[in-house]
């Protein structure tokens, strides 16, 4: 039974020139103690989507069609149906999320200790003396000194120190979820690196599940089980890891595998993908990745195409040139990434 | 890049630009019905003080036969206590209140503009001596000192008035011109002409200014409103010696007279009142659509 | 483990704050009091300055009115002598020993004697007027920034609703009508047309008569006077702070402090009053101490219209009398109670914001 299963999710932004659908027709499930990396490039719809999962979306954002299946215990609940105070219930205790922007994740006027008991309190932990028990355990999980920790204002602290005080928080209650988006983007390389190792440590220490979302594979790899590309809204690949890595069959993730910097290539190596995501507004007809497409032949632009099984198991892919793009890549066509791998 | 930007367009191409950019502006502003309702407000108020009065008589006899009376054809407005007619007192009432608030608003606006500018350019000792005077000036209680400037030096002529006004409040636009002078100051363009040892002067009024146009004329408006609303203040107290008639020395006959208390009164004394709350309920939304137009995130609203 | 001790390190070189280190002038709440005693003194100067050196001044017309109403019994060195104990200024030293010694009567609260009640300390003129002043302006003050700040709150947690349209329209029409246009309208038709308000009655700061107590009927008797001043320093403030509030709160709402407080499960009411409330109210405490100073200056008209004895009313009856050193002592006095609600204002900021001098730091 998988911990979470998306089926058929859509979101849409209403502007003053007119729907924006952010993201479409998404699927995919999360198997307990599984990470499941979302990639793509920004505007992609990879933070609407994990906004969405806790119904966090901003004003004048619609959920127009799916479900969100949650599941403890054996029983399964859709998010998209619980009411504002399961909802809040919902969020944190079983699916807590660590933002984008950490450095602006706190409140500035209040202490850390505040927000930690402001959390615990939401949830119903009322004794102040076993909230700060557990918050001393949970800072010491992330290598902080509780003690000064606990104590300073948001401004004191360092960008990867608010990092990892937010990553506490967020185990605060044993959420069996956890969604990390871009959780390392604005740290310096040292901390981000730190950052991930803290996480692969706690996931084996603690076994929850955890969707990542990035536009960095380099940094998705490290932790990610599976992978899915997303592109103008939509999954376009999705695969185990190493299959995402070796044997990518959509053009659009072997664009992103090739901008990946190369720890052995030379400097200059990084090939961007050329072209701009397209205006949700006005997706082309057929593929929106086809006008950026190496490959794209007249069939691509006459209807979009849908996931289909490609040649490798467990591993779909929205491109009606997949056999195309295996022939050209062979099996081993990305090794120098695979070298960053090991 | 530099010489493009440099680059200066034709006589043709700016009254071209300048007539696009009304065009422009008249379209953006039709989509704020209260803005464009201050605009029009603006304009009738406008000619009303400096236009009507070339084609209306000046009726300046009083006739005590006709104190106080209400409204009636010959006196749309009534009469005062002398039996003046208010409506002909509201025609020319409103010249010297408007030329003394736009000549204040010049000059608190040069000075916060000359001033601000050389704080955030020059920088250093002038810049912190300049900032460390704004503050001060900032919490000085104006009307107060107002009170006893007026007093003590008893402004006879509008300008000296309006000099004293504006001298009293241009501290705020000050500290926000400098800021943006300092935020424009790091942008490409300005360094370029710098590199280019174009001079102070030139820095100031050919890159600077005009990207401030439309934050100036905003605050200019904002600080008509303050000067007009300490003009009246002090022209209702009779600080200032009386000669003439506009709306505020209406409202302190209409007090000193006790006209206030008087039933029938009510037209006379409510005309001026309507009059200058109305030119400032005009130049306040126009403004503030203003705003809404050219720095929309300022006001947080959509 | 090495982990550890690099984070611990961080901690040390994130909590290790400038302010050990910068100057003091930096400082905010150091800065604050250098304005403040700066303020003061840029007004003491002015005022000697428009007082005492301005051609035509208000003690050289003083000599010559002494000596013309003695009908020449005075010389012109007599006449001098008791204007210089009038102004408390000694008028044969040098301009700056004068000024000197000006400043120090300042320091021992030594404003002069009034010219109309010989005898009559300026300083006592001023303490039985300004507690009405600050009583009345201070209670229409608070309760305007209090109901503005939740009006605000509201139109921006309902925005563009009906209530958000009423309220801001509302606002933004009665900030920008001047208050004593105000104050005449509500005495027109309150008073004079519609004869629902007694104004005669409620004149003066309290009822003439009655024995100054802290008891409930001068205290009521107190509010029913000053009732209409406050109203309409009410009035005044409050479609600043209703608008004013209603932006902070929408650029506060707006803040990834508030999303992550909602994904954290926060009840609605901690995150309205503690994450969204508290953070936009903060700029406002700035402002609350700019509106002292303007408000304090309105006062004289509103305290004239409606005949309540404070600063103001006294200020300008000491201008009609030409009153010299009752109306530089007032300006003395006013500046420096809005100089001082400046820097409390200051100070409660710091207070509230822990990003500015806070001082002590983490202990733990």
């Amino acid at each position: 039974m998988p911990v979470l299963s998306v089926r058929d999710l859509s979101i849409d932004y209403s502007t003053r020139r007119g729907p924006v659908h952010a993201v479409r027709n998404v699927s995919f499930e999360l198997e307990k103690s599984e990470t499941l990396a979302i990639i793509g490039e920004s505007g992609s719809g990879k933070t609407t989507l994990a906004v969405g999962l806790i119904r966090l979306s901003p004003r004048g954002t619609k959920v127009t069609s799916g479900q969100i299946l949650y599941t403890k215990n054996g029983l399964t609940t859709d998010i998209r149906t619980l009411d504002d105070d399961d909802l809040r219930e919902y969020r944190w205790a079983e699916a807590a999320m660590v933002f984008q922007a950490a450095l602006n994740s706190f409140n500035p006027v209040i202490t850390i200790w505040e927000q930690f008991n402001d959390t615990a309190r939401a949830h119903g932990m009322k004794d102040k003396h076993k909230v700060r028990d557990r918050a001393d355990e949970l800072l010491d999980l992330v290598h902080l000194d509780a003690k000064r920790v606990l104590h300073a204002f948001p401004h004191e602290l360092s960008g990867g120190m608010k990092q990892r005080v937010l990553i506490a928080l967020a185990l605060m209650l044993e959420p069996q979820l956890v969604i990390l988006d871009e959780p390392t983007t604005a740290l310096d390389i040292l901390t981000q690196r730190s950052i991930i190792d803290l996480l692969r440590q706690l996931r084996e220490k603690l076994g929850f599940s955890m969707i990542f979302i990035s536009h960095d594979l380099s940094i998705a790899a490290e932790l990610a089980d599976r992978m899915i590309t997303m592109y103008a809204g939509r999954v376009v690949e999705e695969a185990n890891v190493d299959d995402m890595f070796y044997r990518p069959r959509h053009p659009y993730s072997v664009g992103l595998l090739r901008a990946v910097p190369r720890v052995s290539g030379a400097l200059g190596s990084v090939a961007s993908i050329p072209g701009s995501p397209p205006d949700l507004m006005r997706l082309p007809v057929g593929c929106s990745y086809a006008p950026r497409c190496p490959y794209a032949i007249d069939a691509c632009r006459a209807e979009e195409p849908p996931l289909v099984a490609v040649d490798t198991p467990k591993h779909e892919a929205a491109c009606i040139r997949w056999k195309h793009v295996a022939e050209i890549l062979g099996s081993n066509a990305e090794v120098p990434v695979a070298e960053k791998l090991a | 890049m530099t010489t493009a930007i440099l680059a200066r367009p034709t006589t043709g191409q700016r009254l071209l630009g300048f007539w696009l950019s009304i065009v422009d502006f008249l379209r953006l502003l039709s989509r704020r019905p209260v803005g464009l309702i201050g605009f029009f407000g603006i304009v009738f108020f406008l000619l009303l003080a400096f236009v009507a009065p070339l084609f209306v008589p000046f009726q300046n006899d009083p006739s005590l036969a006709d104190i106080y009376q209400t409204p009636s054809r010959a006196h749309p407005l009534g009469t005062d206590f002398q039996g003046k007619d208010v409506l002909n007192q509201i025609v020319f009432g409103g010249r010297d209140i408007l030329t003394v608030a736009i000549l204040a608003a010049l000059v608190s606006t040069v000075i916060a503009i000359t001033f601000g500018a050389i704080a955030a350019i020059v920088g250093g000792k002038v810049d912190s001596t300049i900032l460390a005077i704004t503050d001060v000036t900032l919490t000085l209680p104006k009307l107060i000192l107002l009170i006893a400037v007026a007093a003590i030096l008893r402004p006879t002529s509008f300008v000296f008035l309006a000099v004293i006004l504006g001298l009293l409040q241009w501290s705020s636009l000050l500290r926000q011109i400098r800021a943006q002078v300092l935020s424009l100051k790091e942008r490409d363009y300005v360094e370029a002409a710098r590199s280019l040892d174009l001079g102070i002067v030139h820095i100031v009024f050919r890159e600077i200014l005009p990207t401030m146009r439309s934050y100036i004329a905003i605050h200019f408006i904002f600080a008509m409103t303050e000067a007009m609303y300490a003009q009246v203040f002090i022209v209702i107290l009779g600080l200032v010696p009386v000669s003439g008639s506009n709306w505020g020395i209406m409202l302190y006959f209409a007090q000193g007279q006790g006209a206030l208390f008087f039933r029938d009164s009510i037209w006379y004394i409510l005309s001026p009142i309507l009059a200058i709350s109305l030119v400032q309920l005009s130049l306040v939304s126009f403004a503030s659509a203003l705003e809404d137009i050219f720095n929309p995130r300022l006001r947080g609203s959509a | 483990m090495t982990t550890a001790v690099a984070a611990k390190a961080q901690v040390r070189t994130a909590m290790d704050p400038r302010r050990y280190l910068g100057d003091t002038w930096r400082h905010p709440v150091a800065r604050a009091a250098v304005k403040a005693l700066l303020t003061i003194w840029v007004t003491t100067t002015l005022t000697f300055a428009l007082i005492r050196l301005m051609p035509g001044s208000p003690v050289e017309l003083k000599i010559d009115e002494l000596i013309q109403t003695s009908n020449g019994a005075l010389s012109y060195e007599d006449a001098k002598a008791i204007a210089s104990s009038l102004f408390a200024i000694n008028l044969n030293a040098p301009f700056h020993e004068q000024y000197l010694s000006f400043v120090w009567n300042l320091l021992h609260f030594d404003l002069g004697n009034s010219f109309l009640s010989s005898g009559t300390s300026v300083t006592s003129i001023i303490i039985a007027v300004l507690p009405w002043t600050l009583f009345s302006v201070g209670t229409g003050l608070l309760l305007s920034f209090i109901v503005g700040i939740g009006l605000g709150l509201l139109a921006a947690y309902r925005r563009d609703s009906l209530l958000d349209r009423v309220v801001s329209t509302g606002g933004s029409l009665i900030s920008s009508i001047p208050n004593y246009l105000i104050a005449l309208m509500l005495i027109l038709f309150l008073g004079v047309q519609w004869h629902l308000i007694n104004f005669t009655s409620m004149r003066g700061a309290y009822t003439s008569g009655l024995q100054p107590g802290f008891n409930l009927t001068f205290i009521g008797d107190i509010f029913y006077h000053a009732a209409l001043p406050i109203t309409i320093y009410f009035l005044t403030q409050i479609g600043h702070w209703i608008l004013s509030m209603r932006s902070a709160t929408l650029s506060a709402l707006e803040e990834d402090y508030v999303t992550a407080a909602r994904a954290r499960g926060l009840s609605d009411g901690r995150i309205r009053t503690a994450y969204v409330g508290r953070n936009a109210v903060l700029p406002l405490v700035t402002q609350l101490a700019i509106s002292v100073g303007f408000i304090v200056g309105g006062a004289a008209i509103i305290e004239q219209l409606f005949a309540y004895q404070g600063v103001g009313l006294r200020l300008l009856a000491a201008v009609t009398q030409r009153d010299y050193p009752v109306i530089q002592g007032i300006i003395m006095l006013t500046t420096i109670a809005v100089v001082v609600a400046n820097l409390a204002a200051d100070l409660i900021y710091s207070k509230l914001d822990p990003r500015i001098g806070r001082a002590g730091g983490a202990s733990g």
